[in-house]
């Protein structure tokens, strides 16, 4: 698929040939569930769910507030162990953290006192990787996220959505087989948020890694993603599954197509069966 | 910067060029501009601070001569300031012991209070044992265990040396309890998934992730260590400008004792300007612009 991809796709070839050619993972849960606590205060925080994610394919779960989303995040990257079922990545089970994994959340969770830069090479630090490479990556990530000449700079130099962007950049440095998203751009302004959406489905189209990404937002959801999973109030379970049938990239401004409706207003029906909304 | 994000994709290019010298003179002035702030504002106030302390010490001058008042009683600044110069070895020789122990004290107590936070902040059971314990010992007054000291270790720069630990050890303590406590559980989570060990984890994330509190906590030990080393070396020393001011006190030397508190405040600004210093050091964003 990443082959087949990059060679239609003549800008891909920027990452690529700075050694960016890892595949997507596949994932795969079967039964999993999240419970917290134990004996009287046990409390279920999630599922039973399964997942069949493809390799390259971009899923989101759109679901309502702590219905168990970010939980989903955490099991699927072996971060914290399921209570029930089992979590396998390119077909392993799942028993530790997964490292060929980047991971995005609400909040940049970027480092005070490193630049820009240096946050970002803190992957090939501790991962031990060469340091021509990644320099080399970082590089063309900066580039590629609008931040060049934000190397050198601070995290609290930089505007929110910058901060996102060089946290992004974090999370693919490392050419990772799997992006784990937590509401990415939940802080960020719609105007930045509508960029970054674009500057995202760009370099996923030309490094197609599996991607995982939790929204609230019917219009991220359906912006970014081959196949919405809708989850349930908490204990989060999976209603409904919607292949995502627009072409790419996609417009700024969804509501050009009318199909972006009829999916929207999809969405908003489950969460109006499920009383999400109470209107 | 705010536009920057709302631009398309197919402007990316002068997206770039744009924006690059507009970052660099963006940070160049402010640089330079708060370069020029801090001299000119430390410049001028240090101006300001000298001519008003001349003119304060003049003004002593002349009124302890206007009225004649003995020396014994109230030295002139002629007298404590000659001190300093006549028998500066002397006390340069006790200005550099009370540095030494308030060193030794601070790093002591930096050394075991980051670690022990650390393992309080770590782990639940050991929070609830020994918080109730470290709230109690942090509002004793740390001075009243020198006569302890004393009979366990002998009069001498490492009781004082021991005080002034007590002094800045909690501080340093419940502040670094805080920091790491406040780390994003999130950022955890982020190291984790790098593959980072304990050791990495703690060294790369945790701690630097805690600095700006266990900067602060230290900006407050710093001041309690050169407060309280005076002390100390009143009560439990025979070396340094606190023991030198009390044995003045006990031949009634009103100039020597004057000139010791001179070289105590100046012994004072100097650990709080590096303390300063550490602090730009360790929090590098607050002076580089914006
Ligand atoms: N470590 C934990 N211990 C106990 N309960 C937890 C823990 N983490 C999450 N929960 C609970 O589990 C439920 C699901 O949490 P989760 O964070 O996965 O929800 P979410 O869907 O991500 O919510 P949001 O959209 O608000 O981020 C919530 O009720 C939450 O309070
Ligand atoms: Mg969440």
């Amino acid at each position: 698929m990443t082959a087949v991809q990059s060679e239609t796709n003549p800008s891909a070839s920027a990452l690529a040939s700075s050694g960016g050619s890892s595949k997507g993972a596949s994932i795969h849960a079967k039964g999993i569930s999240k419970i917290y606590g134990s004996g009287e205060n046990a409390f279920r925080a999630l599922g039973p769910i399964d997942l069949d994610i493809k390799p390259g394919e971009f899923v989101s779960l759109i679901g309502p507030s702590g219905c168990g989303k970010s939980t989903t995040l955490l099991l699927v990257s072996g971060l914290e162990p399921p209570s029930e079922g089992s979590v396998e990545v390119d077909g392993m089970p799942l028993t530790r953290p997964i490292s060929e994994v980047g991971i995005v959340f609400q909040d940049h969770l970027l480092l005070d006192f490193r630049t820009a830069l240096k946050n970002v090479m803190l992957q090939q630090e501790i991962r031990g990787l060469d340091k021509a490479e990644l320099r080399e990556r970082a590089a063309n990530l900066f580039d590629r996220l609008g931040l060049k000449g934000a190397e050198d700079r601070y995290p609290r130099q930089l505007s929110g959505g910058m901060r996102q962007r060089v946290s992004i950049a974090r999370a693919l440095v490392h050419d990772p087989s799997m992006l784990l998203m937590d509401e990415p751009f939940g802080a960020l302004d719609a105007i930045t948020r509508t960029q970054i959406r674009h500057d995202l489905e760009m370099l996923w189209l030309e490094t197609r890694k599996t991607v995982l990404f939790i929204t609230h937002s019917i219009e991220e959801a359906v912006g970014l993603s081959d196949r919405v999973l809708v989850m349930s109030t908490s204990p989060g379970r999976i209603v409904e599954e919607i292949p995502i049938d627009l072409p790419r990239p996609r417009p700024a401004h969804l509501g050009e197509y009318p199909e972006f409706s009829r999916y929207a207003q999809q969405i908003y029906e489950i969460f109006s069966k499920l009383g999400v909304y109470r209107f | 910067m705010g536009p920057i994000m709302g631009m398309n994709r197919t402007m990316t290019e002068e997206r770039t060029a744009e924006y690059r010298p507009s970052l660099d003179n963006g940070r160049e002035g402010g640089l330079l501009a708060a370069i020029g702030q801090l001299r000119g504002s430390f410049a001028g106030s240090a101006l300001i601070a000298l001519i008003s302390i001349a003119a304060l010490l003049g003004l002593w001058e002349w009124l302890a001569i206007a009225f004649d008042v003995p020396t014994w009683l109230v030295p002139k600044p002629s007298d404590f300031l000659g001190r300093l110069v006549s028998d500066w070895q002397l006390i340069a020789g006790h200005a550099v012991a009370t540095s030494i122990t308030i060193v030794e004290g601070f790093a002591l107590g930096v050394l075991v209070a980051v670690p022990l936070a650390l393992a309080i902040s770590s782990i639940g059971a050991l929070e609830r044992g020994l918080y109730p314990v470290i709230v109690f010992l942090n509002i004793m007054p740390k001075t009243v265990v020198g006569p302890i000291l004393i009979i366990w270790f002998g009069i001498g720069p490492l009781v004082a040396a021991l005080i002034v630990f007590l002094m800045c050890f909690f501080p340093v303590l419940v502040d670094a309890m805080a920091g790491f406590k406040a780390v994003d559980r999130r950022l955890f989570y982020i190291s984790r998934s790098m593959g980072a060990g304990a050791w990495q984890s703690f060294a790369k994330f945790r701690l630097p992730a805690a600095m700006p509190h266990i900067v602060s906590g230290m900006k407050i030990g710093v001041v309690k260590a050169v407060e309280g080393v005076i002390i100390a070396e009143f009560i439990a020393s025979n070396k340094g400008l606190g023991f030198m001011i009390m044995q003045a006190s006990s031949f009634m030397d009103m100039p020597l004792m004057f000139a010791g508190l001179v070289a105590a405040a100046i012994v004072a600004l100097l650990f709080n300007g590096l303390m300063s210093v550490f602090e730009r050091q360790m929090m590098p964003w607050a002076h580089t612009g914006r």
